[in-house]
């Protein structure tokens, strides 16, 4: 048991470093990534959208139950863009992106695997990590930041939905306010955050597509490890990102 | 008109499964076997990501309230966050993502090899086979698992608000029962098992409709998770409006 999880760990690591080093150097493959970037962000606006909201208005709802208790309304938009811009958007984007993208990904990779696209594609003598795998990777990576900047805006917009419209407060303040508390680099910490998520989706993602095995019910397995493994890890690496990124160690 | 169809579809599946688990005796003995699968399968991950929420909780919640002087408040925000909104939604999300998906591409495998089939040849109602007992099974272990990931989230922030942020314990423990009243966690509970009627009946329905062959059980499995997530999220702030809201 033990060995089989450590060679699994080790196949993914070799298969990690041939895919970065297709990552960086030339040819590449701008048309696929266009594709697979259209496709990724097309598919997964409507569903990070629909999630992010939600929980934007959650966060207005129970802050305003607080704030009330001390007044301090103006402090319910600062709580929720700070919210938002540094946790809640990063990590939900990217756990809809690799719910509706990477799994995505997998089941193409794993039934163009089952089906024997890929070992047609290496007969071929064309490297089918550089034209099935690296398109996808660089289309993640480009969308994961997209949509985290996508579902920040709707997370804001959210807490305003509720603050303003469902519950009267003051349209001004919710605005003035916004910025109180978060600074430039809090959007760049989103930003980085899931630039790092995407790497993980991509790879995850593709490594379970590309070796999955034993018919349509591999494919099945093979989307449902990725979609596990992708949030469970980036939520352990989320926790050491905010830690380095929004800087807290004890006083 | 492809989503119309799916939402009449959906309708008409919710209407089987209900009239097959009303009509035909109840499967204890598979539900139990459903709810032990399904606990022990997700409680691994669904610890990690509950430990890591929880200090993630409470690095934020010191960091946004270190501002305003009031780092005592910490254990407020993490109870208050964690207990009420990000437990519940989280276990939801992880376990759509395990459970959702193994039922959806069980089911869609199923349909592929035509086994769907052989059940209703056999005269055996696929719904009350196949559904009714992963529903029964995840709406008694969804709220078990909701309260130990609660207890982990607050664990696990309390013992990194006292080793790296240097925060007193015995504050953050008195802020987070102040902060949470028994019936919060009842609360907590009613939307567990909210979310885990969405998750089963969703992932369900996915199977069903699936297109046969590896690209079909690739999407219905897709489809599961997302589908439940979304739905999971929205029914989330209608619930807490209910339970929390004014």
């Amino acid at each position: 048991m033990v060995v089989q999880r450590l060679a699994a760990l080790g196949r993914f690591g070799q298969f990690a470093g041939r895919v970065v080093a297709r990552v960086v150097t030339p040819p590449w493959e701008p048309a696929a990534t266009a594709h697979h970037l259209w496709a990724v962000v097309s598919r997964c606006l409507a569903p990070v959208l629909a999630t992010t909201v939600p929980l934007g208005m959650v966060m207005a709802l129970q802050g305003l139950a607080i704030f009330d208790l001390y007044g301090a309304q103006r402090l319910l938009s600062p709580l929720v863009s700070v919210a938002t811009l540094r946790e809640l958007s990063p990590v939900l984007a990217s756990v809809l992106v690799a719910a509706q993208a990477g799994s995505a990904f997998a089941a193409e990779l794993g039934a163009m695997r089952i089906r024997e696209e890929i070992d047609a594609t290496e007969v071929m003598a064309i490297d089918p990590l550089r034209v099935h795998v690296v398109p996808r990777l660089v289309a993640l990576l480009v969308a994961c930041p997209l949509l985290n900047l996508v579902g920040s805006i709707g997370g804001i917009v959210g807490g305003w939905i509720t603050a303003v419209v469902l519950h009267g407060e003051t349209n001004g303040v919710y605005w003035a306010n916004l910025w109180a508390l978060t600074h430039p680099s809090d959007l760049w910490g989103g930003f980085v955050k899931t630039f790092v998520f995407g790497w993980i989706i991509g790879l995850l993602a593709c490594y379970h597509g590309f070796h999955a095995e034993g018919g349509a019910p591999g494919v099945g397995r093979a989307v449902n490890d990725t979609v596990v493994v992708a949030c469970t890890s980036f939520i352990v690496a989320n926790y050491f990102l905010t830690s380095a990124l929004f800087g807290a160690v004890g006083s | 008109m492809k989503l119309l169809g799916h939402l009449r579809g959906f309708a008409a599946f919710v209407v089987a499964v209900g009239r097959a688990t009303l009509a035909n005796p109840l499967p204890v003995g598979r539900a139990l076997h459903e709810a032990y699968a399904i606990g022990v399968r997700s409680l691994p991950i669904l610890l990690i990501i509950s430990v890591f929420v929880g200090t993630n909780l409470t690095v934020q919640g010191r960091n946004a309230f270190a501002d305003l002087g009031g780092e005592s408040l910490v254990g407020m925000f993490v109870a208050l966050a964690g207990v009420r909104e990000m437990a519940p939604i989280m276990v939801a999300s992880m376990v759509a993502a395990k459970a959702g998906t193994e039922m959806a591409s069980q089911i869609a495998v199923m349909r592929t090899q035509e086994q769907i089939d052989a059940l209703q040849v056999m005269a055996i109602d696929p719904h009350w086979f196949l559904v009714t007992p992963r529903l029964l099974g995840i709406v008694v272990v969804l709220p078990a698992l909701t309260m130990i990931s609660i207890l982990a989230l607050m664990l696990a922030g309390l013992i990194v608000g006292q080793v790296q942020l240097g925060l007193d314990p015995v504050a953050f423990v008195v802020q987070a029962r102040a902060t949470t009243a028994p019936e919060h966690l009842l609360y907590c509970a009613i939307k567990a098992v909210c979310f885990g009627i969405i998750i089963c009946l969703v992932s369900c329905y996915c199977g069903f409709a699936s297109d046969p062959g590896p690209s079909g059980v690739g999407r219905a499995t897709n489809a599961a998770v997302v589908v439940s997530a979304v739905l999971s999220a929205i029914l989330n702030y209608w619930l807490s409006t209910v339970m929390f809201g004014r």
